[in-house]
This record gives C-alpha cells, structure tokens and sequence, in this order.
C-alpha cells in the first residue's frame, strides 16, 4: 500500500494509473456507487460515493415498492478525498484531498445481478 | 453552490498530461453536496407545489362562490344529488391532496431511523422518493378534486331551474310576521299605511297596519 505523499494543493485532472485500476460497485438495493481506489497524485486510497438523486425523473406512475434506477453507464468523475491536509489549500475550499480528480468507467453491470 | 461552480480554482493552470477542465470537478462537487441537500431540496419543490396547489384551489372555490348558482333549491331532485356528491366528492379529494402535500413538504410525523451513516443515506433516500411520491399523489388528488368542482359549476349551470311560480293551487302566499303573532295568506295589496292579505280561502281580507309588520316573507304554501 502506497504511503500518502504530502503535494500541494492543486486542482487538476489526473490519470488514472492502469496498474491501480479503480474499483466502482454497485449498492444493493441499486442505488448508489462506490468508487474506491488510490488517487492518482497523492497515493492514497479513497473512497467516493454518488447516489441516484432528486433530479432525475420519477419513473412509474401508480406502482409501489423500491425502484432501483436504471444503472449508471459511462464515467464517474471523482475527486481526491483523502482527507490528509495539502499545503496551499484555499480555507473557502470544500475539497478534503489534494485537489486531483479524475475519471473513473463504470464497468458494464454483469448479467443476473442487481437490475 | 453557485459560489463553488463560479469560482475558478487555482487551477487554471495546466496540468501535466491531462487538459484539466475544472468544469467537471465543479459539477462533481455540486453532486456530492446535493447528495446532502437532496432531501432539503424536495422539501422545498414540495413546498412551492404545496402553496401553488393551495393557490389553485381556492381560486377555483373563489370562482365557485362567485359564479355558481347560490343554492341547489331550485334543482330537480337528480341534479340536486349529484351536485352534492361531487361536491362532497370535490371535498375529500382536495382534503386528501392537501394533507398528501403538507406531509410531501413538512414530511410524515413520527418517522425514525437510526442515525448511521449507511442508514441514514437510505433514509433520505427513501425519504426523498416517499416525499415525491406524496407530492405526485397529492398532485393527481387535487387535479380531480378541482374537476369534481368545476363539474358541480357546470352542472349548476346547465341544468334547469324547475319553475318556482307554477300556478294554479299554490298561490303566491306571503308570511307576515306581525307584532301579534304570525299571519299567513294571499297577499292582496301592500301600501304604505298597511298589508292587507286574504285569508280562508280568500274569504276574508285581514288588513294589517304598517306598523304592525315586522316582516313579510313569500312562502310556497301557509
Ligand atoms: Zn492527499
Ligand atoms: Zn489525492
């Protein structure tokens, strides 16, 4: 496991190492992603979380029960969420990592599995 | 949010390798703090739809006082049915779109969860896809609710008034409401000085002095 390097703080889009491919599974019940992984510019694992929200379109119309919403296709964009403190990282910023963010392909979902 | 997509970042400068376009880590950002918001969110679109709902039904009970006839007396005893059941009907739709739109804003009282991360990420979750479906149920009551009104309009409008002055036997009777009791009759003449009205068959003529009269009502029969 690759020890956390301590960049500076800078907001730029990475690539992703081929040899450290991310990891992207999908919850139970379908509804939110997990992306896990080492970030490409600070070395340390992180983890990302996108759940299905508000802005999508209400599906059935009298039907009851959980929906699972149609899985998610193409790239996840994720950001650096290691949590270590970066020098040079504006106060006003949000961010809890070094600023890297980068693209991560959701891996087509495997026949049989959740809907 | 809008501050954390307006501001361009320190990282205008470009990168090694990769163009970096801070435009998808601005909206990446934006979705995760939506994913917290989420449910704040809903609650405010229900709200909007609440009051506008809320608007919307008074303006067509505004309409309803306004322009529907005044009672449904006049009305054949059918008519006179379904004019109450739709209005009846009109009640309970629009009673339980509201309450389906106060509990889409204000959400369902006494609901609990543990307060974990996991669980509480399902919970508002759930929440959030209870709440709009209590929004669109409330929705599609109200619609129906306003139908059932503007369906009881027309029906009072279309349908005709059974005439009142038939006549034949059921003259035009007056009540008169006198200091000395309440007499019943043919109304004859009215002057200022008296009101005379015939009764018994039209036998006999009472005359009852101005001041005597407290009030004369017309009445279909005495
Ligand atoms: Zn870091
Ligand atoms: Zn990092």
């Amino acid at each position: 496991m690759p020890d956390h390097v301590a960049t500076e703080f800078r907001e730029h889009e990475a690539e992703v190492r081929p040899d450290e491919p991310f990891t992207v599974t999908r919850s139970e019940d379908g509804r939110w992603y997990t992306v896990k992984g080492y970030c490409p510019t600070c070395r340390v694992d992180t983890v990302f979380r996108v759940s299905y929200g508000v802005l999508g379109p209400p599906k059935r119309l009298w039907g009851r029960g959980r929906r699972a919403p149609e899985p998610l296709t193409g790239d996840i964009p994720v950001y650096c969420q290691c949590g270590y403190p970066h020098a040079e990282r504006p106060p006003e910023s949000p961010d809890t990592g070094c600023g890297a963010f980068w693209d991560v392909p959701v891996p087509p979902p495997e026949p049989g599995a959740a809907p | 949010m809008r501050c954390l997509l307006g501001r361009a970042g320190p990282a205008s400068r470009a990168g090694g390798g990769a163009v970096t376009d801070i435009a998808k880590k601005r909206y990446a950002q934006l979705g995760q703090q939506l994913q917290y918001d989420q449910l704040g969110t809903v609650r405010r679109q229900a709200e909007g739809w609440r009051n506008g709902l809320a608007g919307l039904t008074g303006l067509v009970g505004v309409v309803f006082v306004l322009k529907g006839r005044e009672s449904v007396a006049g009305m054949p005893g059918g008519w006179r049915w379904v004019t109450a059941l739709l209005l009846v009907l009109a009640f309970v739709l629009l009673l339980a779109g509201s309450l389906g739109a106060v509990r889409a804003a204000n959400g369902q009282v006494g609901q609990r969860v543990w307060l974990t991360g996991d669980r509480l990420l399902s919970g508002i979750l759930d929440e959030v896809e209870r709440t709009q479906d209590a929004l669109s149920t409330a929705r599609r009551l109200s619609v129906a609710g306003l139908c059932a009104i503007v369906a009881a309009i027309a029906v009072s409008w279309l349908v005709p008034v059974e005439t009142s002055a038939s006549p034949g036997s059921s003259g035009p009777y007056v009540l008169v409401n006198t200091t000395g009791g309440v007499r019943c009759g043919e109304l004859v003449l009215a002057d200022p000085e008296a009101v005379t009205i015939s009764t018994a068959g039209k036998k006999r003529w009472v005359r009852i002095p101005a001041a005597d009269v407290r009030s004369v009502t017309p009445a279909a029969r005495c």
